[in-house]
C-alpha cells in the first residue's frame, strides 16, 4: 500500500521538491498566494494530500467552512488521483490512511484566536497522540503581521511545517519591486517559501516569489488543473 | 372551514432535539383555539405537551412518532404535522417531509444550527420542501439570532435573511419588530394571546432601518416589481410578501422569524409567515409514476375532480384498529368510495374517513386534494397509494436505509408470544426500517433497527401498549463479509450412489464488485454448460452469499463470472450445478481473501469547549477515527467514524465524562473493513456456528 501511495504523489509539491524547491521544512512557513476563486484551497488541499501520501500527519485548520466541507477537497481531489492512475481499487484503503494522518479543525464565526490554535493543537498531542508534521491554514481573510507571527510560532513549538493561502488583488497598490506584492509583504520577513497561482488559458501556473533569502519570479513551467489542482502538464520537462 | 385549496398549508416543524419544537406546535394549537390550556413538555402540570401523544414520550420529553392535527388560521387550513428530532427515528421525518408542501425549521438561538439540524435538512432539501427558519429560545442566555442566522447561511447554505429583529434579548427578551411592516410587536396576557403593536423602540429604529434595507434586498432577487419601488423607497408589504414568498417556492430564500415558544413570543407572526410564504398544494409540483407504462412520471394536479390519487404516509395501532394517515394528492376520497391499492390492485372501501387532531379525531365525510387526514379500517404497508379510477400511479417511493443493529426477543410466555406477533406485525408496517426475522437455528425472533435507541422504543411498546413482555439477548451488530481480491475456481461435483447420479463441472472466478452486492457474468462458450443449467449456477452463488465463511454474516460485492464447465447427458440437473457452485464459490472463497465489514457510524458530539479533550478521549477508546472538530463561540463539535459495535452505552460514558453537558447524533456511514484483531475475536465469537451443513 505505501508504494501506491507513493506513487500516487501528483502534487506541485513532488516537482517543487524536483526543482529544487523542497518544502519550507519543521517551523518554516510557506504562503501560497492568489486572486479571489483561482484556487487557493485546491493547492492547499493537494499539499495536504501530499504530505499524508509520504506518511506525514496533517492539521488542516479552516477559519472559514465546515468539517464537512473541507473533507469533500480532500475526498474530490483523491478520487481525482486515484481516478488518473487508475488505482481506484485502493480506494477504501488509502482514504483510510489519508483519515488517519488528518485531522480537520475548524472555526466558526469569528472565534479564532492563536492561543485556541496552541490548545487544539496540544490537545490532539495530548488527548490523541497526534502529532502534526505539516499544518495547513487556509482562509484567514486578513493578513496580521502579529497573528501570522504567533501562529508560526505554534506550528515552530510543534515541529511542523506550516502552510497558509492569502488572498491578492488585482486592484489597489502592486507593491514595491523586488518585495512580495501586498497584502503579503508584511509578513514578508517571516515568509520562508511564496508562491502565485495565476490563471492561465484554462490551467493554473504556479511561480514562484522567494525561496528562503532569495526573492525571485520564477515561472515553474507548471500547469495545474483549476479543479483538482493536479498537476496536469509540467512545462519544459 | 376554508377549503380553498391557495388557503390550505400542509406543513412539517423539524429540528434538533430539544430545539422545543414540540413547545411550538402547543403553542400553535393554543392560539388557534384548538386547545384551550398549554401543557408544556415535561410539564409541572404532569400532563405533557398535546402532541406527544404516547405515554412513553410523555416520559422522555422527546416526540417519537409524528401526530398530525390541524388548525385555522387567518381563514387558512393548516395541517401541521409534528417531527420527531432523535436520528434513530429520522424515517419518521422522512415520511412526513415527502407529505409535506412546506415546513419551519426550528433552531435554538443559543446552540444554533446543531447535527441534527443538518441531518433535517439535507431530508427537506431531498424532498424540495421549501422553509421557513424559526429561531426560538430568544429568553435563553446566549441568545443570539444573528448569528444563527449567519450560520444557517455558512452551514447549511441558506440565503437565509431576518424578517423581524429582536426588542431585547435573554431575559429582557419583550418581543420583535416586524422589519415588513416596520413596527413593534408585543405579546400581552397570560399566554401571550393578544400582540401588541407599537411604534419601534427609538434605541432599535436604526438597527432596524439597516437589517430591513438587508431584508429588502434579498426579496429584491425575486422581484423586479419589489427592486424598482424599493430603490424609490415605495416598497408595499404586499410587494415584499409576494417577492419573499417566490423566493421560499424556489427554495433559494429562506425568511428568518424569531421568539420563545415557551415564553408565548413571536408564534402569531410565525403563523403569519406560513400563510404568507408557505407553498399551498397547488404550487408545488407533484409527481407520481405509472406502474404500467414503465414507472414513466406523471404530473398530478390538485383538482377534485380528477383521478383520486391519495398516499399512506403512516400507520397507528388505535382503539378502533388500524388508522392510516393519507394525504391527497389528486381526487377526492369519500366515505363510502372504493378505490385500489397501487400494490396489488384490491378493491378497498373507505369505512371512516377523519380528521387528526393528535390523539383525537373528527369523523369527516369528504377529503379532497391537499388535504391529510385518517383512514380506519384499511390493512395496508406505509407507502401504500390508494387510487380511484384510472390509470395504476404510486407515489414514487421513499429512501429507506438498510437496518445497521439487531436484537433477540424473546416472549416470556404463551400470552406473550401472541401479544409480540401483534406488535411487531404492527411496528413493521408503520416503520420501513423496522424489520423482523426468525433465526432459523437458535428459533429467536430477531428485529433490526437504525440503533439502539430504535430497538428499545419498539422493545417498550410491546411491553406497553401490547401488553408483551419480553427478554431481549445483546444488541448484535449487522456485520458483513467481502473478498478483497479475484481467485479461480474448478470444480467437479461428481456422486454416484445408484440410480441417476450427479454430475456437474463449474469453472471461473469471483471477484470484488465495486458498487453492488452481486453480479452474475455468464461467459461460457460452446455450450459446455448448457444453457438452462446457467440459472441454477447463479442460484447456486447467490446462496453462498447469504452466509459467509468468515463469521456467517451475508457477503457483500461479488462478481461471479462462469467462463466454462462440463455436463452428463444423463447425470447433470439444476441441482447438481447448483450444489458445484455452491462448493465452487466455497473453493474460491478463501483465496479471495474475506474480510469482515462492520457498519461505522458518523458521529456527532457538541459540548462546551471545556470538555473538547474529554470528547476526545470517549470516542479514541471506542475505535473512533476523529475526522474534525469545530469551535463555535463556546461550544465544540467533534465529528469522528466509529464503529457502531463500539457504540454501546456510549451515552452513558459521554453523560459521565462531560458532566451531562455533552450531546450526540449519529447515523450510519458506511461499511468499512474490521481491524486484524477484531475480525480475530469476531471469528471466535461466530466463527463456531459455521458448520458442515453450511457447505
Amino acid at each position: 500500500m505505501t508504494e501506491v501511495m507513493i506513487s500516487l504523489r501528483r502534487s506541485p509539491r513532488k516537482l517543487l521538491e524536483r526543482d529544487g524547491h523542497p518544502g519550507p521544512g519543521p517551523g518554516s512557513m510557506a504562503v501560497v498566494m492568489a486572486r479571489a476563486g483561482v484556487g487557493k484551497t485546491a493547492f492547499l488541499v493537494g499539499v495536504g494530500l501530499d504530505a499524508m501520501l509520504a506518511g506525514q500527519k496533517v492539521l488542516h485548520i479552516s477559519l472559514d467552512g465546515s468539517v464537512d466541507k473541507v473533507r469533500a477537497w480532500y475526498d474530490d481531489i483523491l478520487m481525482a488521483m486515484l481516478t488518473t492512475d487508475k488505482k481506484l481499487e485502493h480506494a477504501t484503503d488509502i482514504q483510510l490512511a489519508v483519515e488517519r494522518r488528518r485531522h480537520i479543525h475548524t472555526y466558526q464565526g469569528d472565534t479564532f484566536t492563536v492561543e485556541r490554535l496552541r490548545d487544539a493543537v496540544t490537545m490532539l498531542r495530548d488527548v490523541m497522540h497526534f502529532e502534526p508534521e505539516v499544518i495547513l491554514v487556509d482562509d484567514m481573510e486578513v493578513v496580521d503581521r502579529d497573528t501570522t507571527a504567533a501562529i508560526k510560532e505554534v506550528a515552530k513549538e510543534a515541529g511542523a511545517e506550516l502552510w497558509m493561502t492569502c488572498q491578492i488583488f488585482r486592484d489597489g497598490p502592486q507593491g514595491e519591486a523586488g518585495h512580495l506584492p501586498p497584502p503579503v509583504d508584511q509578513i514578508e520577513d517571516l515568509t520562508d517559501l511564496a508562491f502565485r497561482l495565476d490563471s492561465y488559458e484554462t490551467k493554473n501556473r504556479l511561480h514562484v516569489l522567494k525561496d528562503r533569502d532569495q526573492m525571485l519570479d520564477e515561472d515553474l513551467h507548471i500547469l495545474l488543473d483549476p479543479q483538482t489542482h493536479l498537476v496536469t502538464v509540467a512545462l519544459g520537462t | 372551514m376554508s377549503k380553498d385549496l391557495q388557503r390550505i398549508r400542509n406543513i412539517g416543524i423539524s429540528a434538533h432535539i430539544d430545539s422545543g419544537k414540540t413547545t411550538l406546535t402547543e403553542r400553535i394549537l393554543f392560539y388557534a383555539q384548538k386547545i384551550h390550556a398549554i401543557h408544556d413538555v415535561k410539564g409541572k402540570d404532569g400532563v405533557g405537551a398535546t402532541m406527544d401523544h404516547m405515554e412513553l414520550e410523555r416520559e422522555r420529553g422527546i416526540t417519537i412518532t409524528s401526530a398530525s392535527t390541524y388548525v385555522e388560521w387567518k381563514d387558512h387550513h393548516l395541517n401541521v404535522i409534528d417531527t420527531p428530532g432523535h436520528v434513530d427515528f429520522t424515517i419518521e421525518v422522512e415520511r412526513a417531509l415527502r407529505v409535506l408542501d412546506g415546513a419551519i425549521l426550528v433552531l435554538c438561538s443559543v446552540a444554533g444550527v446543531q447535527s441534527q439540524s443538518i441531518t433535517v435538512d439535507r431530508q427537506m432539501r431531498r424532498y424540495n420542501v421549501p422553509r421557513i427558519a424559526f429561531i426560538n429560545k430568544c429568553d435563553r442566555t446566549g441568545a443570539n439570532p444573528e448569528r444563527v442566522t449567519a450560520a444557517l447561511r455558512d452551514k447549511l447554505n441558506h440565503n437565509a435573511v431576518l424578517m423581524q429583529i429582536p426588542i431585547g434579548l435573554e431575559a429582557d427578551f419583550e418581543g420583535v419588530v416586524d422589519l415588513v411592516d416596520m413596527k413593534a410587536l408585543y405579546f400581552r396576557g397570560d399566554n401571550g394571546e393578544t400582540v401588541e403593536e407599537g411604534p419601534i423602540p427609538a434605541e432599535l429604529q436604526e438597527q432596524a432601518e439597516a437589517a430591513r434595507s438587508t431584508m429588502l434586498d434579498a426579496a429584491s432577487m425575486f422581484s423586479d416589481e419589489l427592486l424598482e419601488a424599493a430603490l424609490e423607497d415605495a416598497a408595499t408589504p404586499e410587494m415584499i410578501y409576494e417577492a419573499v414568498r417566490q423566493g421560499v417556492l424556489s427554495l433559494d430564500l429562506t425568511p428568518v422569524l424569531i421568539g420563545s415558544a415557551y415564553k408565548n413570543k413571536g408564534v402569531q407572526p410565525l403563523l403569519d409567515a406560513v400563510n404568507s410564504y408557505l407553498p399551498s398544494p397547488t404550487d408545488v409540483p407533484i409527481e407520481a409514476v405509472d406502474l404500467d407504462n414503465d414507472n414513466e412520471k406523471v404530473t398530478l394536479t390538485s383538482d377534485a375532480d380528477k383521478q383520486t390519487i391519495a398516499y399512506a404516509f403512516k400507520l397507528e395501532d388505535g382503539r378502533y384498529g388500524q388508522l392510516t394517515f393519507v394525504r391527497v394528492y389528486q381526487g377526492t376520497l369519500t366515505k363510502g368510495d372504493t378505490v385500489y391499492r397501487a400494490s396489488t390492485g384490491k378493491k378497498i372501501k373507505i369505512g371512516r374517513l377523519v380528521r387528526i387532531h393528535a390523539n383525537s379525531m373528527e369523523d369527516i365525510v369528504t377529503a379532497s386534494a391537499g388535504d391529510i387526514v385518517g383512514l380506519f379500517g384499511i390493512d395496508c404497508h406505509s407507502g401504500e397509494t390508494f387510487l380511484g379510477d384510472g390509470p395504476r400511479l404510486a407515489m414514487t417511493s421513499m429512501h429507506v436505509p438498510d437496518p445497521v443493529i439487531s436484537l433477540s426477543v424473546n416472549p416470556v410466555d404463551s400470552k406473550a408470544q401472541t401479544n409480540m406477533s401483534k406488535a411487531l406485525q404492527r411496528f413493521t408496517k408503520e416503520d420501513p426500517t423496522f424489520r423482523v426475522r426468525l433465526d432459523i437455528e437458535s428459533g429467536e425472533t430477531i428485529i433490526s433497527g437504525m440503533g439502539e435507541l430504535h430497538l428499545e422504543v419498539y422493545v417498550e411498546r410491546m411491553k406497553r401498549e401490547y401488553a408483551a413482555e419480553v427478554e431481549t439477548g445483546a444488541p448484535q451488530v449487522a456485520y458483513r463479509e467481502a473478498i478483497s481480491r479475484r481467485a479461480d475456481f474448478d470444480y467437479v461435483h461428481k456422486k454416484q450412489t445408484g440410480g441417476s447420479g450427479q454430475y456437474a463441472r463449474v469453472i471461473g472466478s469471483i471477484e470484488p464488485l465495486e458498487t453492488g452486492d452481486y453480479e452474475f457474468v455468464n461467459e461460457v462458450k460452446g455450450g459446455n454448460i448448457p444453457t438452462e443449467y446457467i440459472p441454477a449456477c447463479d442460484k447456486g452463488f447467490q446462496s453462498s452469499l447469504e452466509k459467509g465463511r468468515l463469521i456467517g454474516f451475508p457477503v457483500v460485492g461479488v462478481k461471479a463470472t462462469l467462463t466454462d464447465g462440463n455436463s452428463h447427458a444423463v447425470d447433470s440437473s439444476d441441482m447438481a450445478f447448483m450444489v458445484a457452485s455452491r462448493a465452487a464459490f466455497r473453493q474460491a472463497y478463501q483465496r479471495a481473501k474475506p474480510q469482515i465489514l462492520e457498519p461505522i457510524m458518523k458521529v456527532e458530539v457538541e459540548g462546551p469547549s471545556e470538555f473538547q479533550g474529554a470528547i476526545y478521549r470517549t470516542l479514541m477508546q471506542r475505535r473512533g477515527n476523529v475526522l474534525g472538530s469545530t469551535e463555535d463561540g463556546g461550544f465544540a463539535r467533534v465529528e469522528a467514524a466509529v464503529p457502531l459495535a463500539e457504540m454501546f452505552g456510549y451515552s452513558t460514558t459521554l453523560r459521565s465524562e462531560t458532566q451531562g453537558k455533552a450531546e450526540f447524533t449519529m447515523e450510519f456511514l458506511k461499511y468499512g473493513p474490521a481491524p486484524s484483531d477484531v475480525t480475530e475475536e469476531l471469528r471466535k465469537e461466530y466463527g463456531g456456528q459455521i458448520t458442515e451443513e453450511d457447505d
